[in-house]
């Protein structure tokens, strides 16, 4: 009788002690989990204060002035445009690309694939 | 001595049980009864909590989650969704800004905070300052909208009294650029112009971003070089659009002047009205198209055909000239290289005006254009639509459309024939396209190389920019004046081209309004003097960011597609290779 008295008064205050323990943790949890929301929602909002400067500082004509003052190879000319398909072969040397440009001007790259190296696409 | 043996049976039991009797008996009875009352409540109410314990903990009910829920979305709610252009920049936004104010109670010394206050906020007015510190008010705003930067510096200063409150405001980073597309949203965030009142509900329900088909950057290109335009030639507007022709999505679209749209000031009239899709214009020769295409998809003439031009055309009390006058038989690539309106008369006479007036349908002409913009102006078109309307709206008089509308109905002429309605949202690239076809492949065939002779050899040739094939059509109206009539000084010079030609991607449409002639031009404010020359530059600067790569003009594959016989009068025909 007494034996199991004693039993379930130690197991009533074990449980007890948990559910306070557990408790207590959750408290903390939950604590951590709204400081952590709170913080996300500040971060997004940065996020977006920065992302709104991003798009203002990427305004295309302060691009341009911005490229027209800083930068020191003269603008490419339109005709120096092609695709990567148009050109002509691989070179070889990776050194052989450089000196060909070295020129001020550049190369003007041809506009249409010779028709001697791929005549079935033409 | 004897012994006696006693049995424990002979001794009598002690009696197991105390008898009470009289009063102790009954107090004992009572405190039985008692006992027993309280302990079966008590095991009763245990019994009902066990069983509620495993009926709770056991057995499921359909309206518990079988997983613990997050709480709430974790999103950053601003209000209105952002505008985004079709490379994710941002056009539009909501921001959270703060707004300085004080609480005159809690500042101590108002002269020397003022001070301090001011050298963060220098615009700030030093005795107003003073003025609102020693207010007996708890609430007096200091400064609207302060810059992150701004915010933190006052902070810095720690001046006590001075709060923050923080309010939502519309920005549009992009300020002009887009103004006239993104349109704007009043105080209580309202849209009030443009996407914003088109799209205002979705805006303001939805979180995620609404993307257009808007290239902020060929926007740039375009609207610096109409401004150049207008400056040259002194004009006192002007439109321009890039289309794609194969979706019928607006790249860029501009309307001059324009407005600020961070400004909450007044803005003028002017300055708001979009002249790109708003504005309905008599549109003048680059309709030629539309008559040229119109009069060979119905079979009333061939390329090889052609009209007498060489007498003015005199009905009721008009006479009808050509500017470009040759006085002599013209084939139909001429009339629409020398942009001839006597021969386009005779064109569509010969087609007619109920045919006409279908084929305007067709394209889309006789009602407003399906562009997402509270902004659209409705076409005035003759009613009823006698002959001499015929005649007129062959070369792009008598019949006023929007400018999106026309580059609407050339896309549909360039790319095989089929008109998909303009917008100016980004379209699924996995969508179907359902499109209402106009004209035939034939015709849109023959057109290309139509458009690609005017600017070879035509009217065009300012356009001509090296390496794109560009095709297009030079367009001269004179603006109807108030009094009924036409103003020989007051022009709206256009043209509209698609490059590349021979497989169109894009058409763009310049157009100059109230230009004046100037040395450069000799005089001229025509369309291929003052628009072309907008249209070359916009598509050399934009045609790396469209992804077209310059062709060699001169390769025979592209030749042999652009190639047109220009038929003589007398049987000799000769070829036209230019």
């Amino acid at each position: 009788m007494r034996r199991s008295m004693t039993l379930w008064l130690l197991l009533a205050t074990c449980a007890g002690i948990m559910l306070f323990l557990v408790k207590h943790e959750v408290q903390d949890r939950e604590d951590r989990l709204n400081a952590l929301h709170r913080e996300i929602l500040a971060d997004q909002e940065a996020i977006q204060v920065l992302n709104a400067e991003w798009s203002y500082l990427n305004r295309p004509d302060r691009l341009e002035h911005l490229i027209r003052t800083f930068s020191e190879r003269p603008r490419a000319r339109h005709l120096q445009m092609t695709s990567l398909d148009m050109l002509p072969q691989l070179l070889d040397e990776p050194g052989a690309l450089s000196d060909a440009s070295a020129g001020d001007t550049g190369i003007i790259l041809p506009m249409v694939r010779p028709i001697s190296i791929k005549a079935g696409a033409q | 001595m004897t012994h006696t043996r006693l049995d424990s049976s002979d001794i009598p039991a002690p009696e197991k049980t105390l008898r009470l009797e009289g009063n102790g008996k009954q107090a004992l009875e009572q405190g039985r009864t008692r006992l027993l009352i309280a302990g079966s409540v008590f095991a009763l109410a245990f019994s009902v909590i066990a069983a509620r314990v495993i009926d709770v903990s056991v057995f499921e009910r359909a309206e518990e989650p079988r997983l613990a829920e997050e709480r709430g979305t974790l999103t950053h709610k601003t209000g209105r969704a952002d505008i985004v252009d079709r490379n994710g920049m941002l056009l539009a936004t909501t921001l959270n800004v703060p707004s300085l104010y004080a609480d005159p109670k809690y500042i101590m010394d108002p002269v020397e905070s003022a001070q301090e206050l001011r050298t963060v906020l220098p615009d700030l007015d030093q005795a107003d300052l003073v003025a609102k510190f020693s207010d007996d008010k708890r609430f007096t705003w200091i400064k609207r909208n302060l810059t992150p930067r701004q915010q933190y510096a006052v902070n810095k200063l720690g001046i006590p009294g001075l709060y923050f409150q923080n309010e939502s405001k519309r920005i549009y980073p992009q300020g002009r650029l887009t103004a006239h597309i993104v349109g704007r949203a009043g105080f209580d965030d309202v849209g009030l112009s443009g996407i914003e009142k088109s799209f205002d509900s979705m805006l303001r329900d939805g979180s995620d971003p609404l993307r257009l088909s808007i290239d902020v950057r060929i926007q740039h290109i375009l609207r610096e070089e109409l401004q150049t335009q207008i400056d040259a030639f002194d004009g006192i507007g002007a439109a321009g659009i890039v289309m794609d022709v194969n979706t019928s999505e607006i790249v860029a679209m501009v309307s001059l002047p324009d407005f600020d749209p961070n400004r909450r000031d007044k803005v003028s009239d002017d300055a708001v009205f979009n002249r790109a899709t708003l504005g309905v214009y008599e549109m003048g020769s680059t309709f030629k198209i539309f008559n040229t295409a119109m009069a060979l998809d119905y079979g009333t003439t061939t390329m090889h055909n052609g009209y007498d031009a060489s007498k003015p055309i005199r009905i009721a009390r008009f006479t009808i000239n050509d500017d470009h006058a040759k006085n002599r038989w013209l084939s139909v690539p001429e009339i629409f290289m020398y942009s001839s309106n006597i021969g386009s008369v005779k064109m569509a006479l010969d087609v007619g005006g109920e045919r006409q007036k279908d084929f305007m349908r067709k394209l889309g002409f006789l009602e407003a254009s399906a562009i997402e913009l509270p902004e659209r102006g409705r076409p005035l078109s003759p009613s009823p639509w006698r002959p001499i309307n015929t005649m007129t709206i062959s070369f792009g008089h008598g019949i006023a459309v929007s400018p999106v509308q026309l580059a609407n109905g050339v896309s549909s002429i360039v790319n095989g024939g089929v008109r998909h309605p303009a917008t100016l949202l980004q379209r699924d690239s996995t969508e179907l396209l359902v499109g209402e076809r106009v004209i035939s492949e034939k015709t849109s065939r023959a057109m290309r190389r139509l458009l690609r002779l005017v600017v070879e050899k035509g009217t065009g040739r300012n356009a001509n920019a090296k390496g794109y094939l560009v095709g297009g059509k030079t367009g001269t109206a004179e603006k109807p004046g108030r009094r009924g009539g036409y103003q020989r000084k007051a022009l709206l010079s256009s043209f509209v081209a698609a490059f590349p030609v021979n497989d169109p991607r894009y058409v763009v449409l310049a157009m100059v309004d109230e230009p004046k002639g100037n040395k450069s031009s000799f005089g001229y404010a025509t369309g291929g003097w003052v628009a072309a020359p907008a249209v070359k530059r916009v598509i050399e600067r934009a045609a790396s960011f469209l992804n077209v790569t310059p062709v060699d003009e001169e390769a025979p594959e592209i030749r042999r597609a652009l190639v047109v016989k220009i038929p003589q009068p007398k049987g000799k025909k000769a070829l036209a290779s230019f």
